[in-house]
């Protein structure tokens, strides 16, 4: 308040002119408001979505990825878990592409007294063996595996955005909009349980749980919903005393409805972004959870625990690495861009610029 | 209140940064690796060694992992150490006297000092021996003085039946121990090479107390180095040349800078850059270095192998079932595509390269001895196979195997399970990953129907290995239980044999022999350490049991 | 103020007391023994259990246990380092990893909002993209990768700065993984400021005030950053922890004598006063912290109330 007050103090005894009437940023196309009247809300999510082209870009990676996740597997003949130790630890290479000089199975090794190309096929005879992303060191083909690892991935991302929404959500949302004694019982509880490591936890559900999808989701749902809890209590903070809410609560509208109807739509841009970061610590996770015994059996696999064998061989096969993380990244960047264009469609003030 | 907070915050950074610096200058401070990983203490003959774990302790009865058994023999001698072969050679006894009955040793001791400049007396390695005994002291080894030293009242001591005191070693006067033994055990002078049989100064330990080896202040030297940089739990330290040493014309290095490195990779690329004298290099990067001259296979000692529940698996009890697995198994194709370290496929029950025979041959050398229960051979794996699931009277069997939940056991359990399945037709294993405590705890509870397992010897004699199968040992897991096989081990330890070596040695042939027969366990492998050694560097001892490395002779040349 | 104050003190030591016993409840079950369950027999497990006094029922361990602490005796080790008393292994190890880790902290922190800012003013263009992109590898990439490859490029093959972790070069070896360790927190920060941005930026305050013509760095720092500020204090704060008490990871690989490796070390060999130590510090930490974030959410928008029931 102190500001406007200031400003209309020093600009005591101005005129205004015609130019104090125009629109600051004259250079920008402010875009013309479009008439939706008539539509429904969810039409116009879909139309707003649609406009922006990054996000329709990375809805398409995301399809494209998940089909390779459904097919991937069966592209070639290999399978995920079959080992053929003669043929390990071969570099990719690709019918057609390898003539071209790349994807040829060269790779060079940093040896002792040098780096040297070497190229396994040939030397070991297997002129008619193809490997598209290679081969680990149990002689696995990597792109199934990739493939079949992006699978399992998708349905621990999908695992943690429920989890994060379902209950770090909803926790976050009622102990900041009650606050008081509500909000001191819940951040202690909350304190306890991220006090507690994890490893210790995990360690104690192998003593009475089975390895497998439901054990990791249960896993995951011991702490991975904390993160999100904090932003949602401390956006509730934030908003739950603007003018918009007290409003609303004069009017009598009862405390759900101001917590979900009312100001959730308005912080789902921290939520959407929050999300963003719980998928790929969940998928990490989930490497973690199957080294020491609770995440998916081997000899299948994901993403996480190919980026993690990968790294053993990094200095010495880095190609081993490389498609787990760039399918990672793809898949993160394409998330990413797919919640931005959500977020902007979602939000109705949220304007032109 | 806040602003103290950060205030103190900023100052303890800026503390620790300048600290930094501060050390940097000495070293020259230039950046590059070679500088940084040697301490400002390394001098140009210093021996840098890698080391996978950090020292867990450095307090001799109460240390029992290799790490600290190494460190602790570079600066402490015992009555006696061991040769480049690993024979028990006198260190700080001048003369053993052994009675006729094998069960009365008197050693004379050297003249020797503490590097506080005492005496070595008779009555520190009394003290010192006591201390492992003793139940306040509660030593995790003090077994060896007990069960495999056969001391005289050790296990009433450890029992806290009797004191102390009357532990079966006496000081005769400050040169002279005689050690009483229960029978006569034909490896005790091996025994003498252990840490846990170190003298232990008495004076030094009171006056320091309850920190005894927990920094350069607190320990005591009497072997070839001297430890002067230490912390608990160091990631790096270092010891120095000890010019008291009463040896000390043997010892040509100036010091050994350790340091601790758990990432292999990063082990190896400090390697090359010259930082390191010595690492050790893990399996995938064997391709980058197995045709360098530097890289060297050195055994370790332990045996890996697979334990089948005969007890509570009705169909592990089946010895076909037993046979047609371990036949299944293809060890070679482990040792060679997965492990990469120089490990050696082992088809007896006592693993390679350890104990060395009264005729000085390796025990287990012949490795074919046993193979017409334990080789190679697919289609005979096919045939028991057949024959066991038909006197099972199935067509299919489901069998879990619990692994470790580290790198190196989980590699070789997925290619056991992928070997066993297509070998054995009907067959599924499934893998239960634990951490090693639980893994150990199901064993031992029975809870587990395959499991994959590692014994590391602890003296140089077969019995480390064959007493694990005696009915009712607490290692046997699969409760195997086998009367002439008991009466054989009895004989060997305690009964008419336990001085004639060689009849001895015959007879635990045949204890192995029973074992064999009956697949008790499926032997995998030797385990070997696949080791970069610098051409510059000569005459570092590696031993697999007890002191893993022995730097007393070893020479680094410019 | 100082009623809420005194009451999150009083219950935050009530937390911290609940935590320490679910941790010695927890520790009870967990498979097998700190000592070496293959070699040894039940007597000698027993004479050492009663030797550290863990043959005492958990109730009793636990009032011991408070007992000594309150004393700054928080034991000893079983096995990482047999017989140290915990409070000189972590007096010797935490600062180490502080200062990694708040060295991080401030690498993650400062360009993360400078990216986020970045990418919020330069909406939907080219430099909008980069930013995204710079922050979607921070964290599809797990900072042990960064790690290593850091090593490689700058440490093994450019030589500019040491592989492993050294005490005299505190500062130069300490580069390397402080940057692996900063990758997640620059990209949250990121990521978090440029949606926060975004909103603030279109919300009516912020046309107000650019229709009152402020300019650019008034704009920005004094309107805008300043409402965006509470979400990014809430996802640094948590960070500023996890940093500070040591990454099992990046310590392993570069060979860090901090504790975080220590941490997990003591898990798996059941090193109970250890774990118990550490998580009592961890949790002290993480207390400490929400207390000032909460503490400073008021101070950043006096609208927010926390202790409206209490005062």
């Amino acid at each position: 308040m102190s500001d406007i007050n200031a400003g209309i103090a020093a600009n005591a005894g101005y005129i205004p002119t015609e130019a104090d009437f125009q629109f600051k940023n004259k250079g920008k196309v402010l875009g013309n408001d479009e008439n939706f009247a008539g539509q429904s809300y969810w039409r116009e999510v879909v139309i707003r979505f649609f406009k922006k082209k990054s996000a329709v870009v990375g809805m398409i990676f995301i399809i494209l990825i998940a089909v390779f996740a459904i097919a991937g597997p069966g592209m070639n003949k290999y399978t995920y878990e079959e080992q053929n130790l003669a043929q390990k630890n071969l570099a990719p290479r690709i019918p057609g592409l390898e003539k071209l000089g790349i994807f040829n199975g060269n790779e060079s090794m940093n040896t002792t007294s040098g780096s040297k190309t070497v190229n396994s096929y040939k030397d070991k005879g297997f002129t008619k063996v193809y490997y598209w992303f290679g081969s680990d060191n149990f002689g696995r083909d990597i792109w199934t595996r990739t493939w079949s690892g992006a699978r399992v991935s998708l349905i621990i991302a999908v695992a943690a955005t429920v989890i994060d929404m379902l209950i770090g959500l909803t926790y976050g949302l009622i102990s900041g909009y009650f606050g008081g004694k509500v909000d001191m019982v819940m951040q202690r509880i909350l304190e306890v349980a991220n006090g507690i490591p994890r490893l210790v936890i995990v360690t104690l559900l192998l003593l009475v749980l089975k390895p497998g999808m439901i054990t990791i989701v249960f896993a995951l749902m011991l702490t991975e919903w904390i993160g999100m809890s904090r932003i949602a209590r401390a956006e509730m903070l934030k908003l739950k005393e603007q003018e918009y809410v007290l409003a609303s609560k004069t009017l009598g509208a009862s405390n759900m409805h101001i917590i979900f109807r009312e100001i959730l739509p308005n912080i789902i841009g921290p939520v959407i972004t929050q999300v963003m970061f719980s998928i790929p610590t969940a998928i990490f996770t989930e490497a973690f959870l199957s080294f020491v015994g609770l995440g998916i059996p081997v000899p299948q696999c994901s993403l996480g625990s190919l980026i993690s064998d990968g790294f053993n061989s990094f200095t010495t096969h880095p190609y081993q690495i490389v498609p787990p993380v760039i399918v990672m990244a793809l898949l993160m960047l394409s998330f990413n861009l797919v919640a931005d264009g959500l977020r902007e469609a979602l939000d109705p003030k949220l304007k032109e610029m | 209140m806040k602003k103290k907070v950060l205030a103190f915050l900023c100052a303890a950074v800026m503390a620790i940064g300048m600290t930094g610096c501060g050390g940097s200058q000495t070293t020259g401070g230039s950046g590059s690796s070679k500088s940084a990983s040697g301490s400002a203490k390394s001098s140009s003959s210093d021996l840098n060694v890698m080391l996978e774990t950090p020292v867990e302790s450095l307090d001799p009865q109460q240390a029992t992992d290799g790490t600290s058994f190494e460190v602790i023999a570079d600066y402490t001698d015992g009555l006696y150490q061991m040769d480049a072969d690993g024979k028990a050679v006198p260190a700080l006894a001048e003369k053993t006297e052994v009675s006729d009955d094998g069960k009365t040793y008197t050693f004379t001791l050297k003249d020797a000092k503490w590097s506080n400049g005492d005496a070595v007396t008779a009555n520190d390695f009394v003290f010192g021996w006591q201390r492992a005994v003793d139940p306040d002291v509660a030593s995790e080894y003090s077994y060896m003085l007990s069960d495999i030293g056969q001391i005289k009242n050790a296990a009433d001591i450890i029992a806290g039946k009797k004191d102390k005191k009357e532990l079966g070693i006496t000081a005769v006067d400050d040169k002279t121990i005689k050690v009483e033994l229960n029978v006569p055990v034909s490896y005790f002078e091996s025994l003498m090479y252990f840490p846990t049989f170190y003298p232990v100064n008495e004076k030094f330990y009171e006056s320091v107390g309850d920190k005894f080896g927990t920094s350069p202040d607190t320990v005591l030297s009497n072997g070839a180095f001297v430890l002067d940089d230490y912390q608990p739990a160091a990631t790096s330290f270092h010891l120095k040349k000890n010019d008291d040493y009463y040896d000390s014309s043997r010892v040509k290095l100036a010091g050994l800078n350790y340091q601790v490195i758990q990432d292999s990779q990063q082990a190896l690329m400090n390697y090359q850059t010259g930082a390191l004298d010595t690492t050790l290099v893990n399996g995938e990067q064997v391709d980058q270095v197995k045709d360098d001259p530097e890289f060297k296979a050195i055994g370790a000692g332990y045996l890996w192998y697979i334990s089948p529940n005969m007890d509570k698996v009705k169909e592990l009890a089946n010895k076909n079932i037993r046979l047609a697995m371990t036949m299944a198994l293809d060890r070679e194709a482990i040792t060679t595509d997965v492990l990469k370290d120089g490990s050696k496929p082992t088809y007896t029950a006592v693993p390679m390269d350890f104990a060395t025979g009264p005729d000085g041959s390796d025990f287990s050398a012949d490795q074919e001895k046993f193979k017409d229960v334990c080789r190679t051979d697919a289609s005979a794996a096919a045939d028991y196979w057949k024959k066991g699931l038909e006197e099972l009277g199935e067509s299919k069997l489901e069998l879990s195997m619990v692994v470790d939940a580290d790198d190196a056991p989980q590699k070789v359990a997925a290619v056991v399970q992928q070997q066993l399945q297509k070998a054995l037709p009907g067959l599924t294993i499934t893998l239960k990953v634990e951490p090693k405590k639980q893994r150990v705890q199901d064993m031992q509870d029975g809870n587990f129907q395959l499991g994959l397992t590692r014994w590391g010897p602890d003296y140089a004699d077969p019995m480390t290995y064959l007493g694990m199968w005696v009915t009712d040992n607490s290692n046997n897991y699969g409760l195997w239980s086998n009367s002439d096989y008991d009466k054989i081990i009895a004989e060997c330890t305690t009964g008419k044999l336990a001085t004639d070596t060689q009849g001895r040695w015959d007879r635990l042939y045949d204890a192995e022999k029973i074992v064999m027969d009956d697949a008790v366990i499926f032997p995998l492998y030797t385990q070997c350490n696949a080791e970069m050694v610098s051409s510059k560097v000569t005459g570092i001892e590696y031993h697999p049991v007890a002191l893993n490395r022995v730097y007393k002779d070893a020479v680094k040349s410019e | 103020m100082k009623k809420y104050l005194l009451k999150r003190v009083l219950t935050s030591i009530f937390t911290l007391l609940v935590i320490l016993l679910v941790l010695f409840i927890l520790m009870q079950l967990m498979p097998g023994s700190p000592f070496n369950d293959e070699k040894l027999t039940a007597d000698q497990k027993a004479a050492l259990y009663a030797k550290y006094g863990l043959d005492q029922p958990v109730i009793i361990q636990f009032f011991r246990y408070v007992a000594n602490m309150l004393r700054g005796d928080f034991g000893v080790s079983y096995n990482i380092s047999k017989n140290t008393p915990i409070s000189q292994l972590i007096a010797t190890r935490l600062p180490i990893s502080i200062y990694i880790g708040f060295m991080a902290v401030l690498v993650g922190a400062v360009i993360g909002l400078l990216l986020g800012l970045l990418a919020a003013f330069k909406h939907d263009t080219i430099w909008d993209t980069i930013a995204t992109i710079i922050s979607v590898i921070g964290v599809s990439v797990p900072s042990y990768v960064f790690a290593l490859a850091l090593s490689y490029q700058f440490g093994f093959k450019l030589r500019w700065f040491p592989i492993l972790f050294s005490q005299q070069q505190m500062f130069q070896s300490s580069v390397l993984p402080s940057i692996s360790l900063s990758m997640f927190t620059m990209a949250s920060i990121a990521r978090f400021t440029r949606s926060e941005m975004l909103e603030v930026l279109g919300s009516d305050y912020m046309l107000l005030a650019e229709s009152k013509g402020l300019s650019g760095k008034t704009l920005i720092f004094r309107h805008a950053l300043r409402n965006a500020l509470i979400p990014i204090i809430t996802v640094l704060a948590p960070l500023i922890v996890d940093l500070m008490t040591g990454s099992l990871v990046v310590e392993k690989i570069f060979a860090i004598p901090g504790v975080g490796s220590l941490l997990v070390t003591a898990i798996q060999s059941n090193d109970y006063n250890v774990v118990i130590a550490l998580s009592f510090i961890y949790s002290a930490m993480y207390i400490g912290i929400m207390l000032v974030v909460d503490i400073l959410y008021g101070i950043i928008d006096p609208r927010i109330r926390l202790a409206k029931e209490g005062s």
